[in-house]
């Protein structure tokens, strides 16, 4: 086991490496397809827009898990038809669908597009409010309130849907006996079975056809519609407009949402700057990291710079995992990463000190560098787990920007503990048994701090 | 070096020195209907934030007539880095499908004519940020909510691993210093600046709980360790050699973290700004915390029980 340790670093090594530098690798994703190997940044790097809608609930019916998912499905078409490379549409808690869309340059369409419930409702509208039509004198009989026409908001909440276009099986442009352009459906057989049951018992009574809380068309029941077979008739004397037909028919079809959506928050980033915020974080990133492997180097000497080829194998290993996740990396993920970084070392300086004490008390550099390892072990262990306490916090209970973070930090955290110990202590074990490696200075140790007593003593 | 415990009155003093002033302003938040003390993004209180840059330079308060002038008295325009200006207002188009309203950027179209007219056109335009009031609402519970656990979540693992209530308690003392000292930094700044915070200052503070941490273990650990080691001796001088033992470590620690923050203050733009200075504030409080508040507080309990014990000690043989 032992002897296998190197060559499984290595091979760990030279897979991230791999995975980081070369172009076009793929990996198997679901349905058979690929899905290749890159870096993934966020709306914020790269710009894009973000929307984040919460489902309504209609009169007290409540969307369930189920309802939850098939809008996000819809809302997916939807997104498809508009051609956006690498949209992102998904569910988050119990009612929320956040959509991301990199690179879009015309949100407000997009918007507009998505947002649209097409929602259609069959709401049956009560004979001693609104009135009925006797059907054997052809007299109409007023209610309280008129009848509403096409285009009307209806606001009266007492109404209640019959059912909704989710019970529609089909729909085509169609003309009627008189040759007027209408819009056929044929329902399912749930809704088929509660319409039948209404019309038959409700023969003149008007109904409301809304689309989105709007008003169709409110026809009243000339016979009872039980096969699950209707028409919707609007527009003029010779019909619907046939775009609108058209429109109409394609929302009936697959443009459905069962229950209305509302945008709760949205965030549009242009691309130049998302660029720009980009090479800056990876500037700073990079001026860090040179620091810190500058302060390793000046403070612990050869030790400094065992821990730091420790650390350009973490930052290899946290960037493919990156690529491989993916973890799709924002401005806050970068400067995640970074801070992670600072915590790889700590590690390594919990080790190198604890080292460096053992040194100055007389032992010699082998037995000092394992026993600065077995007694930093407890500590490292510990404050890394209350690291990881806090993440999994952050992941578990954040919102997605959090969460990115969380991610990032949860990855750097469990790598570090195996860079900076097993890859660490691999390379120093493999130092120490040169001789030109065993003076106590190469680890950061001056020659004063050795009590004069001991000097012979950590020589032999 | 030897006197940090012997010192620790005058260490707790200056942790108070502090963190009282910024208390003073976290409190005043709420006191003052937000007139004074922590400000918020829209993060937390919902709006829409307009980022841009004008052909030629213009004062705020043009730009804050104008799209008053458009609809919206209640904007607030600032003058952030390289010429760009925000300007913002309540929530603006965002759609709801169940009341049909849909005005799809129209009203920040007006606003965004409003501005043209009054102070020429605009070069570039950064980021648009509506959030709607159910989103702020989550954040502002979620942020509660995530420091309480997380400070919980520390305090359980603290007593658990070091078998002792008091471990975990003092731990918990020094983090909320850092949560308070950060806190009020921000609310002092905001008050005096205008800095704002955001959802991003909220992982910033569960960063920092974590990190302070850290610092207060490796001593805890060293702590527990002399404990054995030098079984007998006077507690207090137990910690004190422990503190210092542990130093060069969290010096060591906290000065690579420090560097690498810098840099990304220094050079880094754009939303992270205010997430790296929470950090910067937090993490070099959370060094001082532990070192200076959470282990010569376990010394003044220790003490503390003793003089009680003795006390009785002393009565039942009166």
């Amino acid at each position: 086991m032992r002897r296998a340790t190197p060559f499984l670093i290595l091979a760990v090594g030279l897979l991230a490496l791999a995975i980081d530098l070369l172009p076009n690798l793929k990996l198997p994703a679901a349905g058979g397809t690929t899905r290749p190997i890159e870096t993934k940044l966020g709306l914020d790097l790269r710009g894009g827009l973000r929307v984040e809608y919460q489902v309504q609930k209609v009169g007290d019916q409540v969307a369930t898990a189920a309802d939850v998912a098939t809008i996000r499905d819809i809302i997916e078409r939807r997104v498809n038809t508009t051609g956006v490379a690498e949209p992102l549409v998904q569910t988050q808690g119990s009612d929320r669908i956040v959509v991301e869309l990199p690179g879009v340059s015309d949100p407000d369409a997009i918007r507009a597009l998505l947002g649209t419930t097409g929602r259609l409702d069959l709401i049956p509208l009560p004979r001693d409010t609104y009135g009925y039509v006797d059907l054997a004198s052809g007299q109409t009989t007023t209610g309280v309130s008129a009848v509403p026409t096409a285009g009307t908001k209806l606001t009266d909440t007492k109404l209640k849907p019959l059912f909704s276009g989710d019970q529609i099986a089909s729909s085509n442009v169609a003309t009627d006996s008189t040759g007027r352009r209408v819009v056929a459906f044929t329902l399912k057989s749930e809704g088929a079975g509660l319409f039948a049951t209404w019309t038959k018992a409700n023969l003149g009574s008007y109904f409301a056809i809304s689309l989105d809380g709007t008003v169709v068309s409110a026809p009243y029941i000339q016979s009872a519609i039980t096969g699950g077979e209707a028409q919707i008739s609007g527009g003029g004397a010779s019909g619907f407009p046939l775009d609108e037909a058209t429109n109409l028919v394609t929302i009936l079809k697959f443009g459905s949402l069962p229950f209305p959506i509302a945008e709760i928050g949205v965030t549009s980033v242009k691309a130049t700057l998302g660029a720009a915020f980009l090479s800056q974080a990876v500037f700073a990133g990079l001026v860090g990291i040179v620091l810190v492997f500058l302060f390793m180097l000046l403070h612990y000497r050869l030790a400094g710079g065992v821990a730091n080829i420790a650390l350009l194998f973490y930052m290899l290993l946290v960037l493919a995992i990156f690529r491989v996740v993916p973890v799709t990396l924002t401005l806050a993920g970068i400067a995640g990463f970074v801070l992670s970084i600072g915590m790889a070392v700590d590690a390594n300086i919990l080790i190198f000190e604890r080292t460096k004490e053992e040194l100055r008390v007389g032992k010699r550099v082998g037995p000092a560098v394992e026993a600065g390892f077995s007694r930093a072990w407890n500590s490292i262990l510990d404050s890394n787990v209350s690291s990881l306490i806090t993440a999994f916090i952050l992941f578990y209970f954040g919102s997605s920007t959090i969460k990115g973070f969380a991610l990032v930090l949860i990855i750097g955290v469990l790598c570090s503990m195996f860079t900076a110990i097993t890859v660490t202590r691999l390379i120093l074990r493999a130092v120490i048994k040169r001789d030109r490696f065993a003076s106590p200075y190469l680890y950061g140790i001056s020659a004063g701090d050795i009590p004069a007593a001991l000097e012979g003593t950590q020589r032999g | 070096m030897d006197k940090i415990i012997a010192r620790k009155r005058w260490f707790f003093l200056f942790s108070l020195l502090v963190t009282i002033p910024g208390l003073f302003f976290i409190l005043a938040t709420p006191l003052s209907g937000g007139q004074v003390g922590l400000r918020f993004a829209i993060d937390f209180t919902g709006g829409t934030a307009w980022e841009f840059r004008p052909e030629t330079p213009a004062a705020t308060e043009t730009v804050r007539l104008a799209v008053a002038s458009a609809g919206h008295p209640e904007a607030i325009v600032t003058e952030v880095a390289s010429g760009f200006l925000i300007v913002k207002t309540k929530p603006l188009d965002l759609q709801d499908g169940s009341t049909g309203s849909a005005t799809a950027g129209q009203e920040l179209a007006k606003i965004r004519t409003a501005v043209v007219t009054a102070i020429g056109p605009i070069a570039e335009e950064g980021s648009v940020s509506t959030v709607g009031p159910v989103v702020s609402k989550d954040l502002t519970q979620q942020a509660a909510l995530l420091v309480v656990l997380g400070s919980i979540g520390i305090l359980l693992w603290m007593t658990y691993r070091f078998r002792n209530l008091r471990f975990g308690m003092a731990a918990l003392v020094a983090l909320l210093h850092d949560v308070i000292v950060t806190l009020g930094f921000f609310a002092i700044a905001g008050t005096v600046a205008g800095l704002e915070i955001d959802a991003l200052f909220v992982t910033a503070m569960l960063t920092i709980i974590g990190f302070s941490v850290h610092d207060t273990i490796v001593v805890f650990d060293r702590i527990r360790e002399n404990l054995v080691r030098h079984a007998g001796a006077p507690f207090g001088d137990i910690v004190n050699h422990s503190i210092v033992q542990t130093l060069g470590r969290s010096f060591n620690t906290t000065a690579t973290v420090l560097i690498t923050l810098l840099a990304l203050l220094v050079f880094a733009g754009g939303s992270i700004r205010t997430f790296v200075l929470a950090l910067f504030i937090g993490i070099l409080s959370g060094t001082y915390s532990s070192i200076f508040n959470a282990s010569p507080l376990l010394v003044w309990w220790e003490e503390r029980a003793q003089a009680r014990k003795a006390s009785a000690a002393r009565a039942r043989t009166a």
